[in-house]
């Protein structure tokens, strides 16, 4: 891999691409840790400090980890990429609905330039929307959970009038989430990889140092050196899974050729370990939030048995309970994930439908019969190494001891996303190279 | 043009927005010096003008030395629009000039300017050697006067022709013909047969045709494979007979088919109880497929005409013959057992390229066509081509009628007829544009019995094109053409003569009404172009049925169910109206999109073509090969003549080269066709493709010398020795065909398509 960066690095135009890369990473960090105007800086590092000595399991937590920890400061690009990723999505669910987004879609790439335009402006909108919920929520200072109370994160009589101070903040944060979807674009056309996932990719890399650091502070040097170790193992067992697949081989007779040399040794369908990605993962603590989200209605102090047998067995990470729901919940979601991007039906039909078969399995009903059996034994290994990876980080949370583990950027859905986007960008970069290497080839 | 005009103009080419066009106004200063300068070159004798010519160097005195050779040679004086159009020719642009308004003469200006600005050879790249010749003798005299030779190549000129015809200033071929003498100098074994000099200078004739319509067809210089006929007539009668729907389905896009059960088991049972899907049977299972879709989605008369005991495939978006084109994969034969006809033999594919990458090979490439704005994204998404737009020299007074749809094919034809009949009595001149053969025939059938007297033109009779256009606009004719009429041929009020002008523009003009929508807009505008020529009056008219093809395949959901009409059939419903145009654009974005992925995977292999092309040349000019062998087997090498060995050498390194670059190619068509299942594994099936050739590709150039090396120590060499003897058999019969890209269709968006109706099941 560093051999293909390096070779990268030798490639006129991919070291162009790469050094864009890397131009519009430090312009979104720049953005991610710049201050919004209105916002005390200090009083927000102070409030940062509180909340990571403190007790709380903040609600925020996944999205601040999916901004770079720029979300809790208030800076310019604090939504970050998370309200173009929501609009997309958006617009791709309303495609199905919409009749007139639908026959857009279908017309190719002048409809989709469209959509896309369309995205844009929900982005926008959303980026309006969500500025106003956080500026409203700093003011009231339920974005620390009201841990923060006696430092004002935006601070009153400066002044300025608040309407005014307030409105300025929800205009740039707002500029800053149109600034993030534009740099996640140039990425994708003139730089390496896909823009959003680059974007993500940094936020998550971004946070690496200083959660190293506070482990350092924390449990000293000695500490810090296995978890150091302890991660190296992991990701590169993530690595080999991601990798991992089961190749069906396809031969298609739709063609007469004279003499058939390659018996379909190049033609097949790629089965993963790991078929369904990250998401099993996301969906699985999106789902663990909900019991915590429900106790926030009731006063903390003052829980009775069933609140506080929540409190204890769904809400507290190191549970046992806590950790055995969310293994089971991502091992269903994988199953329930893969089931839906992945119809054997489906793959059979369409390779009827272009006269592709498995060797010695006749096309229609027997062939998707072969696709799912052979796809439900390998998702079962699949669904387990998700589940492992996605409570290793609990472990670390009792073992370390501290409560801020669970967006920890060393395990579960960070290190899937960190290791899916590499894997993703190093192979486009290597494609590219290859594309480009015939100079060597000349001598 | 307004001062907001202006501005929204500039805004426009600052966003890059489509239909964003060049400048023309720098160009337009130099108009009155080149006038200027036209009185002094009329004086000048014949002589002194070539003279002159032969000193020309910018713009403004090539335009004027070639607007005075114009008007001697051909009695045209070209107008100043002709010479903004050459101008941006010079520029490296697309000009877009409307029918009639001069392109050859434009091109003929171009072609003097690039030779004298130090670009020459120029090729001028027509759409068929019909119209390279015959522009190439029309020109011939402005050329002679500017002090330039002309030569032109056609599908029958012999080698000696060719390289004559080529090492003129200016060639006019086809850009078919060009493409395979390209391919055909690739596997050279003799420096001397090489006909084509270094590409420098492309104009492209009818740009948009070339460029995008036909950029995505792989031109093939195949070699004969002796195959077995049997299986390829057997599967057709065993097909023969079996009903869609019953025994086989039919995909929406009409692009694919497939057996269902019964039909595999009726074929199965027909081939007497056989397991297709058992390893012994996969080639009967190849031809079985292969069989299915010429029976199914290959129509006569349609897709191909059968002429002279051949299968003739029709171009689709011109509707002509194209010419020495075959279906690709067994699928021309099949055809061929399908019309009783004998099998032709299929090819080996010995090099390949796209008329795209033939046409990226010229340093300098330049065009023009009457309808280039609406290709404009792809022209600079390709070509990094821009438009420049010159506006007729008289402005288009023709009248566009919107479309007349109508809910039946029945009641359109009868609507159709009823008023070709009406117009036809007045006399005034009608061409109707139908979208095939067939269609041409039934509709001319039709009118012939409402007694109204009709000529037929369709790639069946392409030979009388010339004749029939010329008489197109004569009074009272009526004219029944495909798509044929819309390119390359001029329509003449009141006949060749014009002796009917004016008596023909009282009543309007010429009317061209067009049997459906085609699946291009750009088709549709050329057909309208047809009239209304340089100013002439003239109407035009699509009329277009809720059961025309391209509605059925593209939108049938656009359709609302009970749409507002006349009694007569004629709908007025503004849905409708619009449906119509969406699915003609999603017609439009299913051949972009085909095109753009036929592009992205040829781009590796072309690569790869030209690093192999550097190498050849290699081993053909130089002694690399001899050198080579003298290193491995010093003692055999010093008893050898060294003539001889050096004929040795390059004879056998050539052969393994050319041998194992065409395994290559089938190796990669192979990896091709199923790579899109590799995205089930979110992979992207384009790195992977790369990953496949890539690795493959290095491996073959050791694998060469290994080849080489091997054959020269297991055979003996004398002085006779021949290349050609003993193993080393190139094909026997080499023939060149352009393949049809990929009817089978293309599917990587599968699954986004799969997420989304599974989402809208759901939500329904």
């Amino acid at each position: 891999m560093l051999s293909a960066f390096l070779s990268a690095f030798r490639t006129p135009d991919l070291r162009k691409k790469l050094l864009f890369t890397v131009g519009i990473i430090a312009v979104y960090r720049l953005g991610a840790t710049l201050p919004s105007p209105g916002v005390s800086y200090g009083n927000v590092q102070q409030c940062i400090r509180t909340m990571e000595s403190g007790e709380g399991n903040g609600v925020f937590n996944l999205l601040n980890l999916f901004s770079g920890g720029a979300l809790l400061s208030l800076s310019v690009f604090a939504l970050g990429i998370m309200p173009y990723i929501t609009a997309s999505i958006i617009l791709q669910l309303l495609t199905v609905v919409i009749p007139r987004l639908e026959s857009l879609r279908k017309e190719g790439q002048a409809g989709q330039a469209k959509i896309t335009q369309y995205t844009r402006y929900l982005t926008l909108g959303l980026g309006i929307l969500q500025a106003s919920a956080f500026v409203a929520l700093a003011r009231s200072g339920q974005l620390f959970n009201g841990m923060c109370q006696e430092f004002p994160i935006i601070p009153e009589g400066t002044g300025l009038p608040t309407w005014l101070t307030v409105t300025v903040l929800v205009i740039t944060m707002t500029a800053g989430t149109g600034m993030v979807m534009w740099l996640g674009e140039l990425i994708t056309d003139r730089g390496v990889g896909n823009g959003m996932s680059v974007l993500i990719f940094t936020s998550i890399a971004a946070r690496l140092p200083s959660e190293g650091w506070t482990i350092k502070n924390n449990k000293g040097w000695a500490m810090f050196g296995l978890v150091l170790v302890l991660v190296l193992v992991v990701i590169t067992a993530v690595v080999f899974i991601e990798q991992a697949q089961r190749r069906i081989p396809v031969q298609y007779a739709k063609r007469m050729i004279g003499r058939r040399m390659y018996g379909g040794t190049s033609t097949y369908i790629p089965l993963k370990v790991n078929q369904a990605g990250v998401i099993p993962v996301i969906f699985g603590s999106s789902l663990l939030y909900l019991p915590s989200l429900l106790l926030q209605f009731f006063d903390q102090n003052n829980l009775n048995g069933w609140q506080t047998w929540v409190q204890n067995h769904l809400v507290q990470p190191d549970s046992p309970t806590y950790i055995s729901v969310y293994f089971l919940l991502i091992i269903f979601f994988t199953y329930f994930y893969v089931s839906i991007t992945f119809n054997p039906t489906e793959v059979a039909d369409n390779m009827k439908k272009y006269g592709g078969f498995v060797p010695g399995i006749r096309p229609g009903k027997p062939t998707a019969d072969y696709l799912d059996f052979i796809l439900s034994r390998i998702t079962l290994p699949g669904a387990l190494y998700l589940g492992l990876i996605s409570i290793l980080p609990n472990f670390f949370f009792i073992w370390l001891d501290n409560q801020q583990f669970q967006n920890f950027p060393f395990g579960g859905t960070a290190v899937l996303i960190m290791v899916g986007v590499g894997l993703e960008t190093v192979k486009q970069i290597e494609s590219q190279l290859m594309q480009r290497n015939y100079e060597g080839f000349l001598r | 043009m307004g001062v907001s005009q202006r501005l929204k103009t500039r805004v426009r080419r600052f966003l890059q927005r489509p239909g964003t066009t060049v400048d023309l106004a720098p160009l337009e200063k130099l108009l009155p010096t080149i006038e200027a300068r036209e009185e002094e070159l009329t004086e000048l004798s014949d002589e002194e003008l070539t003279e002159v010519a032969g000193k020309a160097e910018d713009y403004v005195e090539i335009c004027a030395a070639g607007r005075e050779a114009a008007r001697r040679g051909l009695d045209q004086r070209p107008y100043d629009v002709q010479l903004l159009g050459a101008m941006s020719l010079l520029a490296g642009k697309v000009a877009e000039m409307a029918t009639g308004e001069g392109k050859t003469l434009t091109a003929t200006i171009a072609a003097y300017g690039h030779v004298r600005r130090g670009n020459g050879p120029v090729h001028v790249l027509t759409v068929n050697d019909y119209l390279a010749r015959r522009d190439a003798e029309w020109m011939e005299p402005v050329y002679r006067l500017l002090g330039l030779t002309v030569g032109w190549v056609t599908e029958a000129s012999t080698r000696d022709e060719r390289q004559a015809a080529y090492a003129c200033d200016v060639t006019y071929v086809s850009v078919s013909e060009a493409g395979f003498d390209f391919l055909r100098d690739q596997l050279l074994t003799d420096i001397d047969d090489r006909v084509q000099p270094p590409l420098t200078t492309a104009i492209v004739d009818e740009a948009d045709s070339i460029l995008i319509d036909e950029a995505r067809v792989p031109m093939v210089l195949a070699g004969a494979v002796p195959g077995e006929q049997d299986p390829v007539h057997t599967a057709a009668s065993v097909v023969r007979g079996l009903r869609a729907g019953r025994h086989y389905t039919v995909a929406d896009d009409g692009r694919s088919v497939a057996f269902t059960d019964t039909g595999l088991a009726e074929v199965e049972s027909r081939l007497g109880d056989v397991d297709l899907y058992d390893d012994e049977h996969v080639e009967q299972l190849s031809a079985v497929n292969v069989a299915l879709h010429a029976h199914a989605l290959l129509h006569r008369d349609v897709d191909y005409i059968v002429r002279n005991d051949g299968v003739e495939l029709i171009d689709e978006m011109r509707g002509r013959v194209a010419q020495r084109r075959r279906w690709p994969d067994g699928l021309q034969a099949a055809v061929e057992a399908k019309e009783g006809l004998d099998a032709t033999a299929e090819g080996e594919v010995l090099g390949t390229i796209t008329v795209q990458a033939y046409v990226a090979l010229y340093k300098t490439v330049c065009g023009m066509t009457a309808t280039a704005v609406l290709v404009g994204d792809q022209l600079r998404e390709f070509f990094s081509l821009e438009v420049a737009v010159i506006p007729p020299n008289t402005p288009c007074v023709r009248i566009d009628d919107p479309d007349r749809i109508y809910a039946t094919r029945g009641e359109k034809e009868e609507a159709l007829i009823q008023e070709i009949q009406e117009q036809h009595d007045t006399g005034r001149p009608v061409l109707i544009g139908t979208l095939d053969v067939k269609e041409s025939e039934r509709l001319a059938e039709a009118l012939r019995e409402a007694g109204v007297p009709c000529t037929v033109l369709n790639a069946k009779n392409d030979a009388e094109e010339a004749a029939i256009i010329a008489e197109a606009g004569a009074y009272g004719a009526v004219t029944v053409s495909t798509q044929m009429a819309g390119r390359g041929v001029d329509i003449r009020l009141g006949g060749s003569d014009q002796a009917d002008r004016d008596r023909v523009a009282e009543l309007g003009g010429l009317f061209v009404i067009g049997s459906g929508r085609h699946d291009s807009r750009r088709v549709d505008d050329q057909l309208r172009g047809r009239a209304g020529r340089q100013g002439d009056p003239g109407r035009s008219v699509f009329a277009v049925s809720l059961e025309d093809n391209l509605v059925i395949r593209h939108a049938p959901d656009a359709i609302p169910p009970s749409p507002r009409m006349n009694a007569d059939g004629l709908v007025t419903d503004e849905q409708v109206d619009f449906a119509v145009e969406h699915a003609q654009r999603i017609a439009e974005g299913v051949n972009h999109e085909i095109h753009r992925n036929t592009w992205r995977y040829s781009v590796v292999i072309e690569q790869q073509r030209k690093a192999l092309a550097e190498r050849r040349e290699r081993l053909l000019t130089t002694e690399v090969a001899a050198q080579m062998l003298t290193e491995r087997f010093p003692d055999r090498a010093k008893e050898m003549d060294e003539d001889l060995l050096s004929r040795v050498g390059r004879s056998i390194a050539l052969y393994h080269l050319d041998r194992l670059w065409a395994q290559h190619l089938a190796e990669l068509s192979e990896v091709r066709e199923g790579v899109h299942l590799r995205a089930l594994g979110r992979l992207d099936p384009l790195d992977e493709f790369h990953r496949s050739a890539v690795p493959a590709f290095n491996a073959l150039v050791p694998e060469i010398e290994t080849r080489t090396v091997e054959t020269f120590e297991e055979n003996e060499f004398d002085d006779d020795w021949e290349p050609g003897a003993g193993e080393l058999v190139r094909p026997s019969a080499t023939w060149t065909y352009l393949v049809h890209d990929n009817p089978f269709g293309s599917e990587l968006d599968r699954l986004i398509a799969a997420v989304g109706r599974r989402l809208s099941s759901g939500s329904r």
